[in-house]
């Protein structure tokens, strides 16, 4: 059962009991629940875990010398075509979850049989490009076969070619960017909202060591800026008109702020002594003032999302500021802080943030009370 | 769920299974071409890093070789990214092993007896160390043999007597057709 239909039911009988729903009502209600197809049942996933499997399978096969090289080569394509012939074949006979673990099965089949070629020919040129060649054999599965998994698959895929080729060019590697709008594309196509997030964190992964690889190599400024750039967008998205269609504001706001918080922190505590110095020995005043912005970022963010009911801006803030605090007292410890004075200030903000609750509370009630 | 909609699928399953099959096989064919067709050349192997392996995977090996080092005074304009593509022109002299004499950003001028381009990519981070010498790699920096045989390999790279032989193409693409251990050629990669 899932948790929207046990969250529902709960409150059926609440409502029911005040006299708000009829008894009629809640059986159209309950019957209407009860018909709808759970989205991801143990056999999928059992069914996934197999394609998965299979995938490494095949892989080991790679490294098998006593056949030969056609041999190898034959027995994968062989796997491949069954993968997809299989997936028409439970398709035809209704069993869509099936159909679509057996398409990540052939994905997984294709990647293994690229790695299988360029194992059994000894080629080196430029290791990324396999990845991007799986990718965008994941890409076409998905829109042809109309897949989530195939497209989950893809953005995988592309996050880890992006990686392995920034890491070997020492570069930005922006082309990431083009398979990238591809992959969104088809998640909208698809109207599926999950895969928009795993897009979202897809870039994410791009984004946050931009840093490292643009102008000088500490550039984590541009980060924060992207960052910033993209909850602005995102506040720009409340239009109703499109919110209505698709209501991505808020999580478009949320992914800015994790960005913009992310540039930050890396300048705070990962790459800070290529920006400060030693640590012992970096500027009190510029530290003090890139953790008063975040802090004050975070805050902000926090009363942003108390205000627009923005349920996962609040709890990244959270944890943001969570991370932000701890990192700041394991840096200060012993030296510049004293550990009660640090607790102190960290108390004081807690104070202002739940005074900051309460006016926005109030106000809220107030508000309503009016409208009422 | 309508019969066109099953027809569909299946239509569907057949063209990525085309597609996916078309790039392995491309990937191959264009490999079995090019170890074929490509021109011949020996190469010397400076340095061998074995690394063991198991029964099935045999021993990894890293070749190093004096064509990997190329001098940065006869580059274009003496700058290089990491893993940025080169063409680099190899000359063979009254009968001595090849040397890297110049490399460029494009394809340069076709090949003669003694003349021939390889195609590599930059190995050393941004900005190249003027007094450094930059390491090409061509693709055939590494190579599996038999699980122990790696030992031997080593040996014979110490006695300076292990080379490989590469097939070139008229790209500039390189692949290790074999080794070679004092002149005799072992490990012969077998095309299929």
């Amino acid at each position: 059962m899932s948790w929207y239909r046990t969250r529902v039911e709960g409150d059926l009988a609440k409502w029911q009991s005040a006299g708000w729903v009829t008894e009629a009502g809640v059986a159209a209600i309950k019957a209407d629940l009860a018909s709808r197809r759970p989205t991801i049942g143990a056999a999928t996933i059992f069914a996934v875990l197999g394609a998965i499997l299979f995938g490494f399978a095949v892989m080991s096969l790679a490294n098998w010398n006593a056949m030969s090289k056609l041999a190898r080569l034959s027995l994968l394509l062989a796997a491949l075509w069954a993968c997809y012939g299989g997936a028409a074949y439970v398709f035809a006979r209704r069993l869509e979850a099936f159909a679509h673990s057996a398409v990540l099965g052939g994905i997984a089949v294709y990647g293994a049989g690229i790695k299988l070629v360029a194992q059994m020919y000894h080629m080196h040129g430029n290791p990324p490009d396999a990845d991007l060649l799986w990718a965008l054999g994941a890409l076409l599965a998905a829109v042809l076969a109309r897949s989530r998994a195939a497209l989950a698959a893809a953005l995988v895929l592309l996050s880890s070619w992006a990686r392995l080729e920034r890491e070997l060019s020492a570069d930005p590697h922006w082309i990431f960017l083009a398979p990238w709008v591809a992959a969104i594309a088809v998640a909208a196509s698809l109207r599926w909202r999950p895969g928009l997030h795993l897009a979202a964190l897809s870039l994410l992964t791009w984004l946050v060591p931009l840093g490292y690889y643009a102008l000088d190599n500490h550039a984590h400024w541009v980060v924060v800026v992207i960052g910033g750039g993209i909850a602005l967008t995102g506040a720009g998205l409340t239009v109703p008109a499109i919110e209505r269609r698709v209501g991505v504001s808020q999580a478009v706001i949320a992914y800015g702020l994790a960005v913009a918080f992310a540039g930050l922190y890396i300048m705070q505590f990962v790459d800070d002594i290529a920006l400060f110095g030693p640590r012992d020995a970096q500027p009190l005043g510029q530290v003090a003032a890139l953790a008063a912005v975040t802090l004050i970022l975070l805050v902000g963010a926090m009363y942003l999302a108390l205000a627009t009911d923005n349920r996962g801006l609040l709890w990244l803030a959270f944890a943001a500021f969570a991370l932000q605090i701890f990192s700041l007292y394991s840096r200060m410890v012993g030296t510049q802080l004293e550990t009660s004075l640090f607790f102190l200030v960290a108390a004081l903000f807690a104070g202002v943030l739940a005074w900051a609750a309460y006016r926005l509370h109030l106000r809220q009630a107030r508000a309503s009370e009016a409208s009422a | 769920m309508t019969i066109s909609r099953k027809a569909l699928f299946a239509v569907a399953m057949a063209v990525i299974a085309l597609a996916q099959t078309g790039v392995l096989a491309y990937m191959a064919t264009d490999r079995v071409q090019l170890l074929r067709d490509g021109r011949e050349i020996t190469l010397p192997v400076e340095t061998i890093y074995v690394y063991p392996g198991d029964p099935l995977r045999g021993d990894y090996v890293q070749l190093m070789y004096p064509v990997g080092r190329v001098p940065l005074n006869v580059l274009e304009d003496a700058k290089a990214r990491r893993n940025e593509v080169f063409y680099v022109v190899l000359e063979r002299r009254n009968g001595n092993p090849w040397q890297p004499v110049e490399w460029h950003r494009s394809m340069p001028l076709p090949d003669g007896a003694d003349r021939l381009v390889m195609r590599g990519r930059s190995d050393t981070a941004t900005p190249i160390p003027s007094h450094r010498l930059p390491l090409i790699r061509y693709g055939i920096e590494s190579y599996v043999v038999p699980q122990g045989e790696g030992e031997k390999l080593q040996a014979a790279s110490r006695s300076k007597k292990l080379a490989v032989l590469v097939a070139v193409d008229k790209g500039g693409n390189a692949a290790i057709k074999g080794l070679i251990i004092d002149g005799k050629l072992q490990y012969e990669e077998p095309l299929f």
